[in-house]
């Protein structure tokens, strides 16, 4: 099958360089239609936070430098799979972590909403690594006006602030 | 409140009933089904105000002084009938309503479950029977749509479209090297998986100059059908078979470097990305029309069961010309070619992975495709997407260029090239003088350049011809350039050519030069040209097929 060799050529590209902040690997190595990444929050996003730095606020100087060593990112395990027809048909994003995003939905499912994996947006010439690291983005940079969680879209514009917090909660809580 | 409920429960059983009785009314002339009417039109207009996503058709004036005449406000269709007056007592029937329309507009979205396929369509209809305030007595008038009417709208498009629109004065002459294009193609929604619309061939228009106007309208037998794709720049006329086509339904129009659509008073209606434009028979705004977007020329009529009245939906194009003509691009693909079988050795700049597979293009023994972008693919990795349903029309999955697979092959370029073959051989002894060259005026043409008579001796054609030899790796790049500008689709205006391709970056063209330097090299480069008239594999010859000028990738 044509599709996947191109997609062991991609995973091999990405495992080899991968983009900044992105790694992947496969979820089951007999199977490369189904992907296991992990992206880790974009700094100076509410996803960087990691589980110990809120910590930080309460320690002396002296030990938040040593504490921010052991400090890591907040990690997102996302879940990608590529249907037997790629490149022809887009892949599927979906947060395995919970995340407080406008474009990820709050359920289970935690579907990603892209612009550029909607059917008729979808390019054959795209790559994983050009999805991956839009998906990045979109954690810096949510797009409201294209969300699937309304009320977060809504608390993202008008209320930043209490977003930023709960988004930062949530990566406290369920990032890795 | 019992008027409202009374309006969205008799919508689920009346509406194919509804329908049904739309068609025979406007066919059979029976025109009095007060019952029918009321029903469709009630539940019609209960659901139009919350459609807010369309300001222009849902002002609450239209609303409120609904003024029924669906002949007369439909002239496609009033053909078929032949009395328009009992629109008349529908109107005062109807108005008797309104009230009861605005209140049942207040009750929650209960029809909201129903699909949007039917809702567009049910709502396209509204439109349709909801002409706007004024329109009766415009709308009798338009009924004879053939005769020159008084209506101010008509009257000002048909001022405006003789060839020059003194109207779009604001056009700036400037960007004229820039020639604006744009494409129709067929456009099949198979996203949202209704009928399909009109076939029709694909359509090209280069505009002659940046006032033309390119009018869209019903295909009549009086006009013929004119060239659907012509070489030279043209504002013709496009026309579809289709009844709900009006006969002068929309325009095309360049203004400020951007293209534009206007709905000139359709009758059923102009959709650009599903938005109507305009009320029946209403002259729109201008729309900026971008890359891609959808235009849709009226709904279905019956169903659209019989060809005749389908809808038209377009893909529209516009300014890809750049992609056709010359630029780096495709003359690295030109090097691809040349360096097929070759492998990963090749010395080349350009793209050598088939996007699809991410494999490289350049072994030998394999089936290739080349698209009109001059992308290069792997027959393999891409023939599901040449044999789609969209055939002949394909999409490049690279840069969403579209190309039609089905379209004539083009040996345009052949008489071309003969005709620069020709003087060729007299200009090997004449021109090869570059000081002769810099004073030719600086617009550059390709023949008014073959034409200065055999003036240089001898002994300065053999200084130069070591020059020449010199420059002829320099010359084959130079040379392409010269068969594809003259072989371009505007011979009249070459100058322009040469001041568009000197913009494009081309290797081997200084934009910064002055255009007597490439005259220089032009002549140059026609010193070693009578080789190629008997030598079938010199570069020259070479070069023909891969002269990119859009048509060359089709097959």
């Amino acid at each position: 099958m044509g599709s996947i060799k191109r997609i062991s050529k991609e995973l091999t590209e990405l495992t080899e360089s991968p983009p900044e902040g992105i790694s992947v690997e496969l979820a089951d190595e007999s199977n490369v239609y189904e992907w296991k990444v992990i992206i880790e929050g974009p700094e100076g996003s509410p996803y960087y936070e990691s589980p110990y730095s809120h910590l930080t606020v309460h320690v002396q100087r002296t030990t938040f430098l040593t504490l921010l060593q052991t400090t890591q990112n907040g990690k997102f395990l996302v879940k990608l799979s590529l249907p037997t027809e790629y490149p022809f048909k887009p892949p599927t994003v979906s947060f395995a972590t919970k995340i407080y995003h406008p474009n990820v939905t709050n359920d289970e499912k935690g579907s990603m909403c892209l612009g550029m994996l909607r059917p008729d947006e979808w390019k054959p010439s795209s790559k994983i690594a050009a999805v991956l690291q839009f998906a990045r983005q979109l954690l810096s940079e949510p797009m409201p006006d294209d969300a699937v969680e309304g009320r977060i879209a809504e608390q993202y514009k008008n209320d930043r602030g209490r977003y930023e917090e709960v988004a930062r909660e949530w990566t406290r809580k369920h990032a890795c | 409140m019992s008027t409202s409920v009374t309006a969205s429960t008799s919508l689920p059983d009346s509406r194919p009933s509804r329908l049904r009785r739309f068609s025979l009314r406007t066919y059979t002339q029976n025109l009095s089904l007060p019952s029918g009417q009321r029903s469709y039109r009630h539940s019609l207009s209960s659901r139009i105000p919350w459609r807010s996503s369309n300001p222009d058709s849902i002002s609450p004036t239209a609303n409120s002084t609904t003024s029924p005449c669906p002949e007369s406000d439909h002239p496609t269709l009033s053909r078929y009938t032949s009395a328009p007056a009992p629109s008349y007592g529908f109107g005062t029937e109807l108005n008797s309503q309104v009230s009861s329309t605005e209140s049942a507009a207040s009750t929650p979205f209960n029809d909201l479950a129903q699909t949007s396929n039917s809702m567009a369509r049910l709502r396209s209809i509204s439109a349709v029977h909801r002409p706007p305030p004024r329109t009766l007595e415009r709308a009798t008038t338009n009924s004879q749509e053939s005769t020159p009417s008084p209506e101010p709208g008509l009257a000002q498009n048909n001022a405006t479209e003789p060839t020059s629109t003194p109207a779009d004065g604001q056009v700036t002459p400037s960007k004229s090297e820039t020639k604006a294009t744009i494409r129709f193609f067929p456009y099949q929604d198979s996203l949202q998986s209704s009928r399909p619309s009109l076939p029709f061939v694909p359509v090209a228009r280069t505009l002659p100059s940046e006032s033309c106007v390119i009018r869209v309208g019903r295909y009549s037998e009086r006009d013929g059908l004119p060239l659907p794709n012509p070489t030279e720049p043209s504002d013709a006329p496009v026309g579809f078979k289709s009844k709900v086509v009006s006969r002068k339904h929309c325009e095309f129009l360049y203004v400020n470097g951007q293209w534009h659509i206007k709905d000139v008073g359709s009758s059923s209606g102009t959709f650009l990305n599903h938005m109507r434009l305009s009320q029946p028979n209403m002259v729109s705004r201008l729309y900026t029309i971008k890359d891609g977007d959808i235009v849709q020329l009226g709904i279905d009529f019956r169903g659209g069961e019989e060809m005749i009245f389908r809808c038209v939906r377009i893909r529209v194009e516009c300014n890809r010309s750049w992609q056709q003509q010359p630029n780096e691009f495709n003359k690295n693909t030109e090097s691809l070619i040349q360096n097929l079988g070759k492998g990963e050795m090749a010395d080349y700049s350009g793209c050598r992975e088939c996007s699809i597979c991410l494999g490289s293009v350049l072994r030998p023994y394999q089936c290739l495709f080349m698209a009109a972008c001059a992308h290069v693919w792997h027959y393999k990795c891409i023939s599901r997407l040449l044999h789609s349903p969209d055939y002949p029309m394909f999409q490049c999955p690279n840069c969403r260029a579209f190309t039609d697979l089905s379209a004539e092959v083009d040996d345009s370029n052949d008489p071309e090239e003969k005709r620069e073959k020709e003087p060729a051989e007299d200009r090997a002894s004449n021109d090869s003088s570059e000081q002769a060259d810099t004073m030719v005026p600086s617009v550059v043409e390709t023949n008014s350049v073959q034409g200065p008579p055999d003036q240089l001796g001898d002994l300065a054609e053999e200084e130069n011809l070591a020059n020449d030899v010199e420059n002829l790796h320099l010359q084959d790049d130079q040379q392409t350039d010269d068969t594809r500008s003259s072989a371009s689709p505007a011979p009249n205006s070459s100058s322009d050519d040469l001041a568009r391709s000197a913009t494009t970056n081309i290797p081997g063209w200084q934009p910064t030069q002055p255009l007597s330097v490439p005259a220089g090299r032009q002549s140059q480069l026609r010193s070693d040209t009578p080789t190629s008239d008997d030598n079938p594999l010199t570069p020259r010859n070479d070069s023909g097929p891969l002269a990119f000028d859009g048509r060359a990738g089709m097959p």
